[in-house]
C-alpha cells in the first residue's frame, strides 16, 4: 500500500499530486496503522526535499574544446600548449586554464567519455538540449522545460524556468508541454526584467486585467482559439510575477559586495550569481549560456578567453550553493554541443567534433572527485565507459528525482517517454 | 546607384544569349487564373470529398489581413469603413493591388528580408547593413525589381556597407567563405547544403565536395574595416591577386579574400586541403581555377536565379507568410528529397513566378487571390490534420506590431521615443525605437512559426512600457482624450475603438460588455482607459487572422 503510494507520487510529476502526498501518505497510515510518527516525518522531509530539487545549465554554446577544459593531453602534438594542473582531488587533473574549479574538484564529476554523431551546430546542440533529435512533427520539449514540468513549483509566482543569456542556437522550448513550461528569458542577469512596474494602482490593474481576460471570446471563437488560450496563460503568469513581492529575486545587485566579487565579473558570472538567487527562491531550472566556444581559428587564445570568463563563477557557484546548503539538492550541468577536433587545424583552432568530448556535473547526489570514461592519448576515441547524450539525459532526470521512462503525451496523442533509449550513469551516484 | 546600374550592364553582358532567347515573350500569366489552377491542384492533390474546408473570410477580416501581409499596418476606421461600403465585384483584388502600390509595401518586406538575413548573422556589428538594406530593397521592391535582380544584387555585392545594403549576406556572416555561401543557398535557393560541409549525409544527395564546389564561387571576397577620420564602416572587398603558392586551407580566415577555395582535409586538418573549382551543384556548370571573382559570382547569380529551386524557395516562403504554412517546412529546406504538401500546386505557382520574370508583386497578387489564402482562420493544424484548409493566426512581426500600436493610438512615428527600453539589447549605435521595439518583439522569420512563442518580457512590455501607458490616457493630445471630447455617445466611442484596434465592429455582446464596464466603473474617462489597454493587451490585437 504504502510503496503503491510512493510509486504513485515519484511517478507523476503534478504539483497538485505531490501536494496529495502528504495527505494520502496520512490516509494511507490511517488505514493500514503501519507508518509511525518518525515514518511520516521522514517521509514527509525527504518529499519535501524532493520538492525543491533544482537544475542549473551552464551551457557552452558553440562547444566546448575540450582539452582546454577537463581533459588536458599534455605530452601529445594534439594537446597544443595546454598544461595540466592537479585539482583538489588526488590523481585527478584538468587544463591550467580553469584553476579555481580544480580548488572545487571534491564536488564535481568528470565525464571524458561523452560522444555522438551530431556534429554541426543546430542539430547537435538541439540534442543536448532535448535528448532528442529534431523530428518532423514533433514539438519536443527542452531539459529545461521537461524539468520544470516534471518538478517545477506551480503555486510559485516566479517562473519555473528562467534562462540568461545568449542567442543560443535551437534551445528550444517546452514545445508540446505549452507555454506554462516556456523559460523567462532574460537577455542579461544583470538586469532585473524590465516593465515590472504596472503604470496604474494594484487594484485598477487587476481590474483591467480582469477586463482584458473576460473580452476574449470573441477571437477564440473565430480561429484564434490556440493562440487565446496561449495568450491567457502568458498574462497571467506576467501578471503574477510582477505584483509578487519575490520579484527581487532577480536583482542581483541586492548580493552583499563579498558575495558578488566572489563570482567575479561579466555577464556569466552574473547569471551564475542570478542563478542561486533564483533557486534559492525555489525556480527550478535555470539556464546560463556562455557563448564564444566555436573556436575555428586561435583555439588556445579564445578558449583561454572563455575559460577566464567561467572558471571563477563556476567555482563559486559550487561553493556558495554548498555552503547555503542548497548543493544537495541541485544539480549543476556544464555542457555544449560537442567537443572539438584532437587535431589543431591550419588556423591554430578547431573543428567540430562529436566523437569524443566532456561534461561536468556536480551536486543533487553525484558524488564529486571521479572521472568517469576515458579517451585514447591522442584524445581521439572513448576507449572507456561511452557515454552517450541519451545516458546523459537519463542520468540527469534520474538525479533530479524524475523518471526518465516518464511519458507525456504529444499534440498528437503520441506517448513520448522523457528519454527513450540509454541508461544513467550510475557511477556518477555511487 | 551609381554600382548598380555597372553590376546590371555587368550582368547583361553575362547572360548568355540563349536566356534572352528563352525569355518569356509575353506579359505575366494571368493573376487570377493562376490562382485558380492553384486552388484547383490543392482540391486535387491535398482535399478530399470530407475534408471541411473553412469559408471565405468576410471583408472585415480580408482588410485587417491584407493590410498587415502586404504594408504591415493596420487600416484606420476610414479605411475599413470605404471597403465594407465599396460594392465593386473585384474590391479584394484592387484592394490587394493599391496596398502593392503604396510606399509601405516595399517597406514592410525589405524589413521581413532584413529579418531572414540578419538573425542569421554571426556578428552582431552586421548591423550597421541594417538600414541601409532596407533603404536598397524598399526601392527595389518598389518599383518592382525581379526577385532574380535582387537576389544577383546580394549574390553579387562589393563596398561600403553603409552605402550599399546589397553587402548584407556577406557582412551578416563576417565575410567567412562557408558560412556567407550556406546563406546564399538557403536564403535564394531554400537548400541547406551546409549540411553536407562537414561530411557526406547518408539521407541527402548533396555530397561534401559539392557544398565546397559552390563555396568556391566565393573565395575573393572578403569584409575589411573601413576607416577615415569621420567613419567606420566595413566594406565587402574583391581580391583578384593571383595564386603565387599553394596556400592552402585558410579559406579566407583573415577576410581579405584568398584565390581558390580549399576543401579541408577532415583527417589531416593540417595539411591544405583539395583545391576546389567552382561548380554549381544543382546544374554541374563549372567555373576554371584562375577565373575573376566577378565572373564567379556573376555567373552564380545568373545560374542559380534560374534553376526551378530560386522560384520555388521564393513561392513557398510567400506562401508560407500569407496562407500560415509552407508547401514545404521548414520554409528554407526544400530540395529533390524533401516531399512538399501539393507538389503539383507549388510546381505551377513556381513555373508561373518564373514566367512573370519574377515579379514579387505578381506574387502577392496571385496568392492574395486564391481561396487558400481567403479562407477564415483556423488554429494552426496537428500533424495529422489536412494541410491548408484554413488561414492561420499570425503573430505579428515586431515592425508590424510598431505600425499597428502608432495606427491604433494615432501618433506619428516621430514622436515615439520611449516606446521601448533604450537599454535593451539589439542594434548597437543605430537605436531607433523601432529598431529596439523590433528587438524585443522580433523573430527570426526563418523558423517555424509554432516555435515562435511570445514571452513574459514581451507581455510585460505591451503591458506597463510608461509611453504605450501614456498613449492609453485620455489626455488632451492623445487619440483617446480627443475621441472622449469629441464623442459623446459611449456606444459609439466603444465602436471606434474596436474599429482602431481590431479593425471591425464589436459583436452586440461585446458593444453590451463594454457599455457594461464603463457603467460599473463610474468614471468615463478611467473606463475607456481601461478598455483601450485591454483591446491592445489583447491574442486579437497581436495577431493577423
Amino acid at each position: 500500500m504504502l510503496q503503491h503510494q510512493i510509486n504513485v507520487t515519484t511517478h507523476r510529476g503534478s504539483v497538485f499530486q505531490r501536494r496529495d502526498f502528504l495527505r494520502n501518505v496520512g490516509a494511507a497510515a490511517a488505514a493500514g496503522g503501519l507508518l509511525s510518527w518518525t515514518d511520516r516525518i521522514s517521509l514527509a522531509s525527504s518529499e519535501l526535499k524532493r520538492r525543491h530539487k533544482a537544475c542549473i545549465l551552464l551551457w557552452m554554446a558553440g562547444g566546448p574544446s575540450q582539452f582546454e577544459t577537463f581533459s588536458p593531453k599534455p605530452g601529445h602534438a594534439n594537446g597544443g600548449d595546454t598544461k595540466a594542473i592537479s585539482t583538489s582531488v588526488p590523481g585527478i587533473q584538468i587544463a591550467d586554464r580553469l584553476p579555481e574549479v580544480a580548488k572545487v574538484m571534491g564536488d564535481v564529476a568528470i565525464i571524458r567519455s561523452m560522444t555522438s554523431k551530431e556534429g554541426s551546430h543546430p542539430r547537435a546542440s538541439y540534442y543536448m538540449h532535448h535528448g532528442y533529435l529534431p523530428m518532423g512533427g514533433v514539438k519536443f520539449p527542452t531539459l529545461g522545460s521537461n524539468v520544470a514540468h516534471q518538478i517545477g513549483d506551480a503555486s510559485s509566482e516566479l517562473p519555473s524556468f528562467v534562462r540568461v543569456g545568449g542567442r543560443g542556437q535551437n534551445a528550444g522550448n517546452a514545445g508540446f508541454l505549452g507555454v506554462d513550461h516556456d523559460p523567462l528569458v532574460l537577455q542579461s542577469a544583470s538586469r532585473p526584467p524590465q516593465n515590472t512596474r504596472p503604470m496604474t494602482g494594484a487594484d485598477r490593474y487587476r481590474r483591467r486585467l480582469g477586463l482584458l481576460d473576460s473580452m476574449q471570446g470573441e477571437f477564440a471563437r473565430s480561429g484564434g482559439a490556440d493562440v487565446v488560450a496561449d495568450h491567457r496563460k502568458l498574462v497571467e503568469a506576467s501578471s503574477e510575477m510582477i505584483l509578487s513581492p519575490r520579484m527581487e529575486t532577480f536583482d542581483i545587485k541586492r548580493e552583499p559586495s563579498s558575495v558578488r566579487s566572489a563570482y567575479g565579473e561579466g555577464g556569466f558570472a552574473d547569471g551564475c550569481l542570478l542563478a542561486r538567487r533564483l533557486v534559492e527562491a525555489g525556480v527550478t531550472f535555470v539556464e546560463v549560456t556562455s557563448g564564444g566556444w566555436d573556436t575555428h581559428q586561435d583555439n588556445g587564445e579564445r578558449t583561454q578567453a572563455n575559460c577566464d570568463q567561467i572558471d571563477r563563477p563556476m567555482a563559486a557557484l559550487i561553493r556558495d550553493l554548498k555552503s547555503r546548503g542548497l548543493l544537495d539538492d541541485t544539480l549543476v550541468v556544464w555542457m555544449g554541443e560537442f567537443g572539438r577536433t584532437p587535431k589543431i587545424n591550419g588556423r591554430g583552432g578547431r573543428d567540430h567534433y562529436p566523437r569524443a568530448f566532456n561534461v561536468a556535473l556536480a551536486g543533487c547526489g553525484v558524488r564529486g572527485g571521479q572521472v568517469i570514461g576515458k579517451t585514447d592519448a591522442a584524445g581521439a576515441k572513448v576507449i572507456e565507459r561511452p557515454v552517450s547524450p541519451k545516458d546523459l539525459y537519463r542520468s540527469i532526470y534520474t538525479a533530479l528525482g524524475i523518471d526518465p521512462d516518464h511519458e507525456n503525451t504529444s499534440l498528437i496523442g503520441r506517448p513520448i517517454k522523457l528519454v527513450d533509449e540509454g541508461s544513467a550513469v550510475d557511477e556518477l551516484f555511487g | 546607384m551609381r554600382c548598380d546600374s555597372t553590376r546590371f550592364f555587368a550582368a547583361f553582358l553575362l547572360t548568355p544569349l540563349t536566356a534572352f532567347l528563352a525569355a518569356p515573350a509575353v506579359a505575366a500569366p494571368n493573376a487570377s487564373r493562376v490562382a485558380a489552377q492553384v486552388d484547383r491542384l490543392l482540391g486535387e492533390e491535398v482535399y478530399s470529398g470530407s475534408t471541411q474546408l473553412a469559408p471565405v473570410c468576410d471583408d472585415e477580416t480580408f482588410v485587417r489581413r491584407v493590410w498587415l501581409d502586404i504594408v504591415g499596418d493596420l487600416p484606420t476606421p476610414e479605411h475599413v469603413t470605404a471597403f465594407l461600403l465599396d460594392t465593386h465585384p473585384e474590391k479584394r483584388a484592387r484592394l490587394v493591388s493599391d496596398l502593392l502600390e503604396s510606399a509601405q509595401y516595399g517597406q514592410n518586406w525589405a524589413r521581413y528580408w532584413r529579418d531572414v538575413i540578419l538573425y542569421r548573422r554571426i556578428e552582431d556589428r552586421a548591423v550597421l547593413v541594417s538600414n541601409p538594406l532596407v533603404v536598397k530593397l524598399t526601392e527595389q521592391l518598389n518599383t518592382g525589381a525581379g526577385w532574380d535582380e535582387i537576389a544577383s544584387g546580394f549574390i553579387t555585392a562589393t563596398g561600403d556597407v553603409r552605402e550599399d545594403g546589397a553587402t548584407a549576406i556577406f557582412m551578416a556572416q563576417d565575410g567567412q567563405t562557408e558560412e556567407a555561401t550556406a546563406e546564399v543557398s538557403r536564403v535564394f535557393l531554400g537548400i541547406q547544403i551546409q549540411c553536407a560541409q562537414c561530411h557526406d549525409h547518408p539521407w541527402d544527395r548533396w555530397q561534401r565536395e559539392q557544398f565546397h564546389e559552390l563555396a568556391a564561387f566565393f573565395p575573393r571576397v572578403g569584409v575589411r574595416p573601413l576607416q577615415t577620420p569621420t567613419r567606420r564602416s566595413y566594406q565587402v572587398v574583391v581580391n583578384d591577386r593571383p595564386e603565387f603558392r599553394n596556400r592552402g586551407n585558410s579559406n579566407n580566415a583573415n577576410r581579405r579574400g584568398s584565390p581558390e577555395h580549399y576543401m579541408p582535409n577532415l583527417d589531416n586538418p593540417d595539411k591544405p586541403g583539395k583545391k576546389t573549382r567552382p561548380r554549381f551543384f544543382l546544374t554541374g556548370a563549372e567555373l576554371s581555377f584562375g577565373t575573376p571573382d566577378a565572373d564567379r559570382r556573376g555567373r552564380l547569380a545568373e545560374w542559380l536565379t534560374d534553376t526551378p529551386w530560386f522560384a520555388t524557395a521564393m513561392v513557398n516562403r510567400m506562401w508560407s507568410e500569407l496562407v500560415g504554412e509552407g508547401f514545404y517546412e521548414p520554409i528554407d529546406d526544400l530540395g529533390p528529397d524533401r516531399e512538399p504538401t501539393a507538389p503539383q500546386a507549388v510546381e505551377r505557382l513556381s513555373e508561373a513566378f518564373a514566367d512573370s520574370g519574377y515579379d514579387v508583386k505578381w506574387l502577392f497578387r496571385t496568392i492574395c487571390a486564391t481561396e487558400a489564402y481567403q479562407r477564415e482562420s483556423r488554429p494552426r493544424r496537428g500533424p495529422e490534420e489536412t494541410p491548408m484548409t484554413a488561414n492561420v493566426p499570425q503573430r505579428l512581426r515586431g515592425d508590424q506590431l510598431f505600425n499597428a500600436l502608432l495606427t491604433a493610438l494615432g501618433i506619428d512615428e516621430a514622436a515615439t521615443r520611449g516606446f521601448a527600453d533604450r537599454n535593451a539589447s539589439g542594434y548597437r549605435g543605430q537605436a531607433t525605437p523601432r529598431l529596439i521595439f523590433n528587438a524585443a518583439f522580433g523573430y527570426d522569420p526563418s523558423v517555424q512559426r509554432e516555435t515562435v512563442s511570445a514571452s513574459i518580457p514581451q507581455a510585460l512590455a505591451m503591458m506597463n512600457t510608461p509611453r504605450i501607458n501614456y498613449a492609453v490616457s485620455s489626455n488632451r493630445r492623445s487619440m483617446l482624450g480627443r475621441l472622449l471630447s469629441s464623442v459623446r455617445e459611449d456606444s459609439l466611442v466603444v465602436d471606434e475603438l474596436y474599429l482602431r484596434c481590431l479593425s471591425r465592429e464589436p459583436t452586440g455582446d461585446e458593444r453590451a460588455h463594454a457599455l457594461a464596464y464603463v457603467e460599473s466603473v463610474g468614471k468615463r474617462n478611467e473606463a475607456f482607459e481601461d478598455y483601450l489597454w485591454a483591446l491592445l493587451n489583447s491574442a486579437e490585437f497581436v495577431h493577423r487572422k
